[in-house]
């Protein structure tokens, strides 16, 4: 049993990886921001910034030249000791990578030629500056600048460091100080992987506020967590930071041997989107700039709990009227039942939900609308789940041991109950783990129409400006809870019906030959 | 003598004794035997098939008479909505000109002008046959009072809060209803039995592929992919709708069809087919693929059902189809803030409820006509 479990979860992953490409593969539908600068969502992010924290900038499923820090400061050196018209975008460039560029630089400069070199040293001024460096002023002189430079490296080389810098911001989480911070200053972006890191790991108001200064310090961007911020702010502000790491990340880290071959796969974006599905990391909302995990978790008790509440009561009540219905099959009951749940079976949900709606107008509190979006939830379920349990108690009643039972002098409640009932009850859990999208689906529609803050409303408002972020995250969950669904009702299928379990487990050559 | 040969010879044998002539040594003839087969069919009187038997069932069924005729109906306001609401005249002589249905034609003459407008501007010599109603699906009302008014003169079903005549945008949403879902149903069909009969055939590692693809896209719920991806496509169409259903649930009629055609190549016929050397293909086309007719009606007939049920939901989301089509779930959609103006809901919602019911009632009734073993469980099992 456990086997076919462990089976079944097994199979689920390449069925999840293969909707998480239908899934990307509608990401992509989305407009590129270059192209369509009225479109994308409500102007928070610049159009380069916007196609950058969308992945648009690398390739779809292999990235044959991953760029990391090395690349682009060679890129920049290059663009440099050219001169002319590429020079002025290799010197922002140059800013921009900071101290992370220094160990791809700073050594190269003896080898450049003099011009250059003064270029190269008078482009790093300002990060000079951004450091604290004091007397910046003489590092516009190009011969001042490459002594300085080269001085500076000659000394500070062993802080350049991933071990040592990792030293230095364990010590900064661990007991801070203004003179630890300052070491960190010094260090520049080149400290930044492991700022991140610590940003996204502790919780300690001061630290963040230290951290997130630092981070600021270095990038030029973002928001400061001061420590009297409220909870949503820093919550915000993290998630902000986070974000901004997830997609610049790859701008201040090297790439070595077998991280490098690892980043023709995972430095695409189907892996950069794969890697955000799969870590939970599922960025920031365009609309409020909140994470979208938070806001998720926040969303989902309200639709969970609609569409928990209304798959009890319609499995509650469609259990015994299909039931009855296929018991007293072709009496006034059934028949009375079978056009009621028709009717019910065709309205559509939003129609039902809207109605009731009307109806309730006037007098609707809290509770009253989640009880009438529950009711309009369940309705359609109810509809469709009794014709399947009528259907199912129907093939079992003209079954040869009902008949058995019944000559044997059972009670026809216990023949009904227990002997008819009981086995009817199994194809329904199998179309439970169908049932539950059709459920899902339908709490999107009643949460609109009754105005419940619930993942559906949520994902209404995020249509209606292009949250692509929070769409996808919201396929993806459903993606996951959907397969689950199926997977746990297969397996609780299989464990009450031992026939089931040889189709399924393939004892018995599940398929026709 | 091969063993078919042998037993044709007994069937010809068995027909000539009852006609009186089983002294006749000479059949071995095969053109012989080949006419008498022939006969022997012929003669088995009345000749029918199984479509002939599940036509027969379906026309004895009352209500699938009820709801194919409701459908004849619909697809008649569908096809002549121009003619029963339009904003010009069906035909009219205006200025000296004779135009023939410029409901349609919309020629640049008469842009400006409307139905409304050219009755009360008319001058000698020039007559309309206006349509039904007088209002187009689009045309926005001029008058203060024409907003939100109920059964006015000249709007049968009232106008909506831009002034819009409710009867125009119902017969119109008549339109956009059946056309996406006889479209969508046509894609989903085709690429439900095909992608099944091939995985059931095929086997393998196609049959592994096909399988895969149904349930990764099971895993997706179709409103929530339809409602993003009409949020993420630059210019949402009509088409755009079409092509996300219909690629998203052919995978219902695909295990269907998988099933239906592995049963069909256990059967003893198809065996003989190919111990016969019929070659592949034309036994999928001649053997199997019959049997799959059935179930692909049926799941036509419940696919246009669930594509019209969505794209109402969809519209009344208020996102999908683009404006200038009018849809009932939209129309109902729009409603959604007037809560006393019933009629801008009854309406589409009426239009909307008689749509799916007869779709459903002739849904069943083709389901029981054409196989009884069909029923709501076996839509859903899982093969």
């Amino acid at each position: 049993m456990l086997r076919y479990a462990l089976r079944r979860v097994l199979w689920a992953i390449p069925t999840l990886i293969a909707t998480s490409l239908v899934l990307f593969f509608v990401t992509t539908l989305a407009p590129d921001p270059a192209n369509m600068p009225g479109r994308t969502a409500a102007g928070r992010l610049l159009p380069e910034e916007a196609r950058r924290s969308r992945f648009l900038d690398l390739p779809r499923f292999l990235n044959r030249e991953p760029q990391d820090v090395r690349t682009l400061a060679r890129l920049a050196l290059a663009g440099l000791a050219v001169g002319g018209a590429r020079q002025a975008g290799a010197a922002d460039q140059l800013r921009a990578l900071g101290g992370a560029a220094f160990p791809y630089v700073l050594p190269l400069l003896e080898s450049l030629s003099p011009d250059a070199r003064g270029r190269v040293a008078a482009a790093l001024a300002p990060v000079a500056a951004r450091m604290g460096v004091r007397d910046v002023g003489q590092l516009e002189r190009p011969e001042a600048a490459v002594l300085f430079w080269t001085r500076f490296w000659e000394d500070r080389a062993l802080d350049f460091t991933r071990g040592a810098v990792d030293r230095a911001v364990g010590r900064l989480v661990e007991h801070g100080s203004e003179w630890r911070e300052h070491d960190l200053v010094v260090l520049d972006t080149f400290a930044l992987p492991e700022i991140a890191g610590a940003i996204s790991t502790t919780h300690d108001r001061v630290t963040l506020e230290r951290l997130t200064r630092l981070a600021q310090h270095a990038s030029g961007r973002g928001q400061v967590a001061l420590a009297d911020a409220t909870a949503g702010d820093l919550r915000r502000i993290v998630g902000d930071w986070k974000e901004w790491w997830f997609v610049h990340g790859a701008d201040f880290v090297a790439l070595d041997g077998a991280e490098r071959a690892v980043a023709f796969v995972t430095d695409t974006r189907y892996g950069k989107w794969l890697d955000r599905a799969r870590s939970g990391e599922l960025g920031v909302s365009v609309i409020d700039g909140e994470p979208i995990a938070d806001k998720l978790l926040a969303r989902a008790p309200v639709t969970l709990l609609v569409c928990a509440l209304a798959m009890l009561l319609s499995w509650a009540l469609a259990v015994p009227l299909g039931a009855l219905g296929a018991w007293f099959q072709g009496r006034p009951f059934d028949v009375a039942t079978s056009v009621v749940l028709f009717v019910l079976y065709t309205t559509p949900t939003f129609a039902v939900a809207e109605l009731l709606r009307r109806a309730a107008v006037g007098h609707s509190v809290e509770t009253a609308r989640v009880g009438l979006a529950v009711g309009a939830l369940a309705a359609g379920s109810l509809a469709t789940l009794s014709r399947w349990q009528r259907a199912a108690m129907l093939e079992v009643v003209r079954q040869d041991f009902i008949r058995t039972a019944h000559a044997k002098g059972l009670s026809a409640l216990r023949v009904a109950v227990m002997h008819a009932l009981r086995n009817a009850l199994l194809p329904m859990v199998t179309l439970a783990g169908l049932h539950l999208p059709t459920v899902l689906s339908g709490s999107f529609v009643v949460e609109e129409v009754f105005g419940l803050p619930g993942v559906g409303f949520e994902t209404l408002r995020a249509i209606e400006s292009y949250d692509t972020g929070w769409l996808m995250a919201v396929l993806v969950a459903a993606a996951v809870l959907i397969t689950l669904g199926l997977v746990a009702s297969d397996v609780v299928c299989s464990t009450l019906d031992p026939r089931v379990r040889d189709v399924l487990a393939g004892r018995q050559g599940g398929r026709a030959p | 003598m091969s063993e078919d040969e042998r037993s044709g010879i007994v069937i010809d044998l068995a027909r000539r004794k009852q006609r009186g002539q089983e002294n006749s040594p000479q059949h071995a003839n095969r053109n012989v035997l080949r006419h008498s087969l022939v006969e022997a069919r012929q003669a088995a009187a009345p000749y029918v098939t199984m479509a002939r038997i599940a036509m027969t069932r379906l026309a004895r069924d009352r209500l699938a008479r009820t709801g194919a005729l409701v459908l004849t109906m619909l697809a008649f306001i569908a096809v002549f909505a121009d003619v029963l609401a339009s904003d010009l005249p069906v035909a009219c002589r205006w200025r000296g000109v004779v135009y023939v249905l410029p409901n349609i034609t919309r020629p640049s003459a008469l842009r400006d002008d409307d139905c409304v407008q050219m009755e009360r501007d008319r001058g000698p010599g020039d007559w309309l046959l206006t349509p039904l109603v007088s209002y187009g699906p689009a045309k926005a009302g001029r008058d203060r009072e024409v907003l939100l008014a109920p059964l006015l003169h000249g709007h049968p079903f009232g106008t909506d809060a831009l002034g819009r005549d409710v009867f125009a945008r119902v017969a119109y949403g008549a339109r956009t209803a059946l056309g996406v879902g006889l479209a969508a149903s046509v894609l989903l069909v085709a690429l439900g039995v095909g992608l099944g009969a091939l995985a059931g055939f095929a086997g393998g590692i196609v049959d592994a592929l096909v399988a895969r693809a149904v349930e990764s896209l099971t895993a997706i719920p179709t409103l929530l992919l339809v409602l993003v991806v009409g949020a993420l496509v630059p210019h949402p169409t009509t088409t755009t709708l079409v092509f996300t259903i219909a690629l998203t649930r052919w995978t219902e009629l695909a295990r269907l069809v998988r099933g239906e055609v592995l049963v069909a190549l256990a059967a003893d016929y198809v065996t003989a087919a190919r111990a016969l050397g019929v070659s592949p293909p034309r036994v999928l086309w001649r053997h199997v693929l019959p049997n799959a007719i059935g179930p692909a009606i049926v799941g036509a007939t419940f696919a246009i059902a669930w594509v019209v049920l969505v794209e109402a939901t969809v519209d009344f989301l208020r996102v999908g189809t683009p404006d200038t089509m009018a849809s009932w779930g939209e129309m109902m959609g729009e409603a959604r803030a007037y809560t006393h103006a019933w009629w801008l809901v009854a309406f589409p919602g009426s239009a909307l409820l008689t749509t799916l019911v007869a779709l459903f009632l002739v849904g069943e009734a083709a389901r029981n006509a054409i196989d009884p073993r069909l029923r709501g469980d076996e839509w859903t099992k899982r093969g």
